[in-house]
């Protein structure tokens, strides 16, 4: 092929764009190494060329990658080998490898700056890379000679027969694609078709940018928010709520960047009021914190997909959570709103009572607080106060931060007997739980305790607003919860109204 | 099959890292204190050892470590430093 006119195209690139061979050698020569995915040698290559592609640049030569696989892999290599130069993905049935003529991969193509094919080597050559690089810069180039020095690919996929290519195209078990792209929080998930995602949509406008999703910024496209509820396995009814879950997680009050790469277990809290949580089905009574109903389930996850996949905060990669918690899969819960004597909460934050609404709270896994013996409601919200007061640290008093409480039935039932609203229930927390401060001064304490009069009496919030009161739980049994604070990260409370027309 | 991602790979392609190698003599080095406990104290020491390889030191500070610096403190610290020293601390 050498001295032959290279052949022009336009491909994907997988950051966006489609990107010519005509820019590529715009600025002087490109040299393009054909891979694909399967092929081990393909791997070896990119990794081991990576270190070159800026020099190469300054050289005015661009190193480019060009794959015989779907934009999502050839990116996810070009990551992992640390590839930071232009990477093209290209489709079944692979029209541009054929017209390179291509047998094996990798094959490297060096294409000088009239278009000319200059120079092609075929599988990991270490010398004859060296010598096509150092062609293309017009200065002495290294290549690595780490052993294997030499290795020999794989059969480029545009040269099997037309129907192998077909299952090269479709045949993998889609499940097992989708952890191999990295689309998945470690459980199985539903894999985004195209058709999945327009149901999802259902008409609104896929780029509509919600904002950007910390910590790596990556941009909340609707239609990236309709593919996380995909993956989660929600129903095209649910998205309303998802996309009102996540236009108030970003809201810059609620400081998600915090929360997506903290060493604290936070998770976000989704609570869903108003008739929505009828239509779909959305579980507010028995094991509403638990497993059993897709709506919770996947309506937090969709949530936590957004922050993981489109926000990159994968667990052990930017996300720095030492434990974590099963929250962080999921955690979204409908208010119990007729089985209730208070208002709800949505009501407290300023909505009318008939409408829908969502609100994120960021917060730790839940404790349960078993309580069958109190029969006054003193007795019953101290009980519950004091389960809060080991949360965060045990000396770390007041938390400033958000408690949230999940009040079951029974409780409820106690303190509807007595006429206590749920202002008075907070109040009555907030001053049940003290303790004096030379009681509270080892290990991590608060500046607060550190300064304050060795027997002045410490408070474990720093006012009854820091506490949440919720409604939902069955009917028998009392139980109810705590869902411990996120420190540190002046994380509002963040509500905002589902909208549910296109 | 044709997928649609929920990535957004403009913000996953790897990032070359900046020139390595820079003499530290006559440099100006920000120290960037995120405002955890006791952050201040380990830039103190870095600070120290700074000054004995020769190098200029100028001290910054977020307004909080949870969030990111804001732009002009990220421009203000581009423009004054040549290297820039930031650490994390409990």
């Amino acid at each position: 092929m050498d001295g032959t006119t290279a052949p022009e195209f336009t491909l994907p690139s997988v950051r966006g764009g489609p990107i010519a061979l005509a820019e590529l050698r715009a600025g002087g020569p490109a040299v393009l190494v054909f891979l694909a995915e399967e092929c081990p040698t393909s791997t070896l290559a990119l990794r081991r060329l990576a270190p070159l592609s800026a020099p190469l640049r300054e050289a005015g030569v661009v190193l480019a990658a060009v794959f015989e696989d779907p934009p999502e892999i050839a990116a996810r290599v070009a990551r992992t080998t640390g590839f930071a130069g232009p990477t093209l993905a290209e489709p079944a049935p692979y029209d541009v490898s054929r017209a390179y003529g291509l047998q094996a991969l990798p094959t490297t193509v060096l294409v000088d700056r009239d278009g000319e094919e200059a120079d092609r080597r075929v599988g990991w050559d270490a010398a004859g890379l060296q010598e096509l690089l150092t062609r293309a810069c017009g200065t002495a180039v290294e290549v690595t000679r780490e052993a294997p020095v030499v290795k020999p690919g794989c059969a480029a996929k545009c040269s099997y027969d037309a129907a192998t290519i077909a299952l090269l195209d479709g045949g993998t078990d889609e499940l097992e694609d989708m952890f191999a792209r990295g689309w998945t929080d470690g459980l199985p998930v539903v894999p985004p078709t195209r058709e999945r995602v327009a149901a999802m949509l259902g008409g609104r406008d896929p780029a509509r940018v919600l904002g950007e999703v910390p910590p790596a910024r990556g941009v909340a496209t609707l239609e990236r928010v309709a593919a996380c509820a995909v993956l989660a396995g929600c129903r095209p009814a649910y998205f309303p709520v998802v996309e009102a879950a996540v236009e108030a997680a970003l809201d810059p009050a609620f400081n998600l960047n915090g929360q997506a790469v903290t060493t604290q277990p936070s998770g976000q809290l989704v609570v869903v009021n108003g008739p929505i949580r009828h239509a779909l089905g959305l579980n507010g009574g028995i094991g509403a914190l638990g497993p059993g109903t897709r709506a919770n389930l996947t309506i937090g996850r969709a949530l936590r997909l957004v922050v993981t996949l489109t926000g990159g905060a994968a667990p052990g990669r930017m996300d720095r959570a030492t434990l974590g918690h099963p929250g962080k899969l999921g955690f979204c819960i409908a208010e119990d709103e007729e089985g209730s004597p208070w208002e709800p909460l949505h009501s407290e934050r300023g909505f009318a009572p008939d409408r829908s609404v969502v609100t994120v709270i960021a917060s730790d896994a839940p404790l349960s607080i078993s309580d069958h013996r109190s029969t006054g409601p003193e007795e019953l919200a101290s009980i519950l106060g004091w389960a809060a007061a080991a949360t965060w640290s045990p000396n770390w008093w007041p938390l400033g931060a958000t408690s949230v409480y999940v009040i079951c039935p029974e409780h409820r039932a106690l303190f509807a007997a007595a006429g206590w609203s749920k202002r008075r229930v907070r109040e009555a927390m907030f001053a049940a739980v003290t303790r004096p401060a030379r009681e509270l001064r080892s290990g991590e304490t608060t500046p607060f305790v550190l300064a304050a009069d060795p027997d002045a009496t410490i408070t474990k919030w720093t006012s009854p607003e820091e506490i949440v009161v919720l409604a939902a739980g069955g009917e028998a049994g009392r139980y109810s919860a705590l869902l411990g604070p996120c420190l540190g990260m002046e994380a509002a409370i963040v509500s905002r109204e589902v909208v549910e027309s296109a | 099959m044709d997928y649609v991602s929920p990535f957004d790979e403009t913000r996953r392609a790897a990032q070359p890292l900046a020139a390595r190698g820079r003499a530290l003599d006559g440099a100006t080095v920000v120290l960037l204190d995120i405002t955890k406990r006791r952050g201040d104290q380990f830039l103190d020491r870095i600070e120290a050892r700074l000054h004995e390889h020769g190098a200029d030191t100028l001290r910054e500070a977020k307004e909080i470590f949870s969030k990111p610096a804001e732009p002009e403190l990220i421009r203000r610290i581009a423009n004054r430093g040549d290297l820039t020293v930031e650490g994390l601390a409990d």
